[in-house]
């Protein structure tokens, strides 16, 4: 599980859902959430809030320039990988901190992913959990 | 409508405890009586009931004293009115299913019998010693006993913490409508969250003889800060390790279901623990059952 902390900067609430930026280390990063701030008060500019996410919906892209629709995106550097047979796991240190992701040991092989490798770790906006 | 305040000096594990506790219960409410053990749960039951005095105390059943503490009033069990159903089941083991009812309804009219008989299911098991029947059927026969003399309130301590998960919801759905169909006022005691959250309107957690919180179930119970939509509470029954991640199997309800995880999660895990599983709402699919 990744937890970040950031600060809510802003959000676009329309019927139920919110779309809700946070402030990560001068990273915007964005959730979309079935809440808005009358069924949830922290839902609020200013909020020191978790960022919450799986490490299997993390993303990784080779290089900086990643032409692609998600609009989470961290680059960085990969600190430390462990190969399985199946399933490799990544850790990438980012300006908003380390990020954990799993996936498959094919994909790290096809993309050469070794540690020192540049990368960019992307979440999908859907994917990501608020907590207080 | 019952209004409750207890005191009294007991003897825990911990050395001696106060219970101070006051509470009101709306006609037709089901609430659970929630805390560690030797919280003070079965002291209220018991002081309800009449099994145990308290040093001082009032319990008023619309308007009716039960017990004032004050002014020496002090009504025995079998004047108070409640059904009580424990862990063990205390069937007369002499007696037919028929009998240990019909022995507790005394000389009442007898119509009642074949009626809770019918409410809990138990026509073709009514001429059977208790011995002969299984640790559910017994437990829905001292469930219809406790309700012969069609008391106002009804207590149960455990009822259900000796029988598997089956038999457990099966008998859940018993004590639902029993509660309902005679408009019962119902304190259950219970450590299952599922139990809790299906059963009852309202829940009291004691602790060290206080009650320290007292709402609805769900507002209690579940947790309310992560914001993913898609959140049940199970326990955990099995941790495999593959590789670097974990398979976790959580038991929610009487549905078993697969959590991957990392091992930071699983860390602070073990087998046994109630835990809170929660996904967003945008990842689970829906497909309409045959």
């Amino acid at each position: 599980m990744n937890i970040l902390k950031g600060e809510i900067k802003n959000l676009s609430v329309k019927d139920s859902l919110s779309l809700v930026y946070v402030d990560v280390e001068g990273i915007t990063l964005s959730a979309i959430v079935i809440d808005t701030p009358q069924t949830a008060a922290y839902l609020t500019p200013g909020s020191k809030i978790q960022l919450i996410f799986k490490e299997t919906e993390v993303i990784i892209g080779k290089g900086k320039e990643n032409h692609i629709s998600l609009q989470n995106k961290l680059p960085g550097t990969i600190g430390f990988i462990e190969k399985g047979d199946l399933l490799s796991r990544l850790v990438v240190d980012t300006e908003a901190g380390k990020i954990t992701s799993i996936i498959t040991t094919n994909a790290v092989n096809q993309l050469g992913l070794e540690t020192g490798s540049e990368v960019t770790a992307m979440i999908k906006t859907n994917e990501i959990m608020l907590s207080e | 409508m019952i209004e409750v305040s207890l005191h009294k000096k007991l003897m825990s594990a911990n050395g001696e405890m106060k219970l101070n506790t006051g509470f009101k219960l709306e006609k037709g409410e089901f609430v659970t009586l929630y805390g560690k053990s030797g919280a003070g749960k079965t002291s209220v039951l018991r002081m309800l009931a009449g099994l145990l005095l308290p040093d001082e105390g009032r319990i008023a059943m619309n308007g009716t004293l039960w017990l004032d503490t004050n002014n020496g009033i002090n009504l025995p069990p079998q004047k108070r009115n409640i059904g009580f159903v424990f862990q063990d089941y205390a069937l007369f083991p002499n007696m037919t299913v028929k009998e240990n009812l019909l022995f507790a309804l005394g000389k009442k009219d007898k119509s009642v019998v074949d009626e809770l008989i019918e409410l809990v299911e138990l026509g073709n098991l009514e001429n059977r010693k208790p011995q002969t029947l299984s640790g559910g059927q017994q437990q829905r026969v001292a469930l219809a006993r406790a309700l012969v003399q069609r008391p106002q309130l009804l207590m149960l301590d455990e009822p259900l913490s000796a029988l598997d998960t089956e038999m457990r919801i099966s008998l859940q759905d018993y004590i639902l409508r029993l509660h309902r169909e005679y408009e019962l006022t119902t304190i259950l005691v219970s450590h299952d969250v599922s139990e809790i959250l299906k059963m009852s309107d309202r829940m009291l957690i004691l602790e060290e003889g206080n009650i320290v919180k007292d709402g609805k179930p769900d507002k209690i119970l579940l947790s309310k800060d992560v914001s993913g939509k898609f959140q049940f509470s199970g326990e955990v029954i099995g941790i495999q390790k593959q590789d670097f991640i974990f398979i976790i199997s959580i038991l929610i309800g009487k549905d078993l279901v697969k959590v991957v995880a990392d091992e930071d999660e699983v860390k602070k895990l073990q087998i046994g623990d109630k835990v809170l599983v929660a996904s967003k709402a945008f990842n689970p699919i829906i497909r309409k059952l045959p």
